[in-house]
């Protein structure tokens, strides 16, 4: 039975050729590699493109998972590798964008103001909740994906630099300008919806 | 942040060493001292820690649709 299987058997099963084995794999990780392509890709149509793509890759190159790290692990990475290609594919962006990027939009210079009280209290809110996620769409690809890789799901600068093949240096300097382009876009969200009518 | 505040940038840095994980106790230790003695600074770091916690805490993991599950299974050529 494959609940009984515990994940390092399912692998080996899954070398060794076991077809069912292989479908609990994927069964097991296809919602969490699900849900990263759509925060990295913020569509589900390219979403969907990234679990297929890694989920094939896994099938032809389990092989070679050694099982040093988690299978999630290793998933996550070809998961992350294969979202970043497509936005290179698609827009040819430059791996070795330099960490001095021009028009893009930081907080320096910007008046400060202090939050509102109870912020966690808006997460109830959808229009704040859509506000938070406007934002992250609109951070551009390259930045996002460093946000989400070390925000979100808590990669090392060393592992994001890796997939995303551009130096820890450009990491550190891409994740800055996103908390702060994030955290500019709730902070005019806030002035808004705190003016009064 | 004021256009006056001129150890701004230094401040940053160290903020983001620290959320980054980056930073070591004496790091920490002089970030915090600073902070004490300064309102803006202070406000900065809350606001950016903010901001990701706001994130963290609304990024729910998505269940995967069925008919994409379904549509994955076949592309696999697997059974569910």
């Amino acid at each position: 039975m494959e609940e009984q299987r515990t994940e390092k058997q399912l692998v080996a099963d899954a070398k060794n050729g076991d077809q069912s084995a292989t479908a609990s794999l994927v069964q097991m990780h296809s919602a969490k590699i699900y849900s990263l392509a759509i925060r990295i890709m913020q569509n589900k149509e390219d979403a969907e493109d990234v679990l297929q793509e890694t989920f094939i890759i896994m099938m032809n190159k389990l092989h070679t998972f050694s099982g040093k790290s988690s299978l999630y692990t290793w998933l996550y990475r070809i998961a992350s590798n294969v979202a970043y290609g497509k936005f290179r594919d698609k827009k040819h962006l430059d791996p070795n964008l330099s960490p001095d990027e021009p028009n893009f939009k930081t907080m320096s210079g910007h008046e400060l103001h202090h939050w509102p009280d109870h912020l966690d209290d808006k997460l109830d809110d959808e229009a704040f909740r859509n506000c938070l996620m406007q934002a992250l769409e609109e951070l551009p690809e390259n930045y996002r994906t460093v946000f989400v890789l070390r925000d979100l799901e808590n990669m090392s600068t060393r592992d994001t630099a890796n997939i995303l093949e551009i130096s820890e240096a450009n990491v550190k300097v891409r994740l800055m300008r996103s908390r702060l382009f994030l955290r500019d876009q709730l902070l005019n969200h806030f002035k808004c919806v705190e003016r009064p009518s | 942040m004021s256009k006056n505040h001129l150890h701004s940038v230094k401040i940053i840095k160290l903020v983001e060493r620290q959320l980054g994980r980056d930073a070591d106790a004496e790091l920490i230790d002089e970030l915090s001292a600073h902070m004490e003695e300064c309102p803006e600074c202070k406000i900065y770091v809350d606001s950016v820690k903010q901001t990701i916690k706001l994130y963290r805490v609304t990024d729910q993991k998505q269940s995967i649709p069925n008919d994409v599950s379904d549509r994955l299974f076949k592309v696999l050529k697997l059974k569910k």
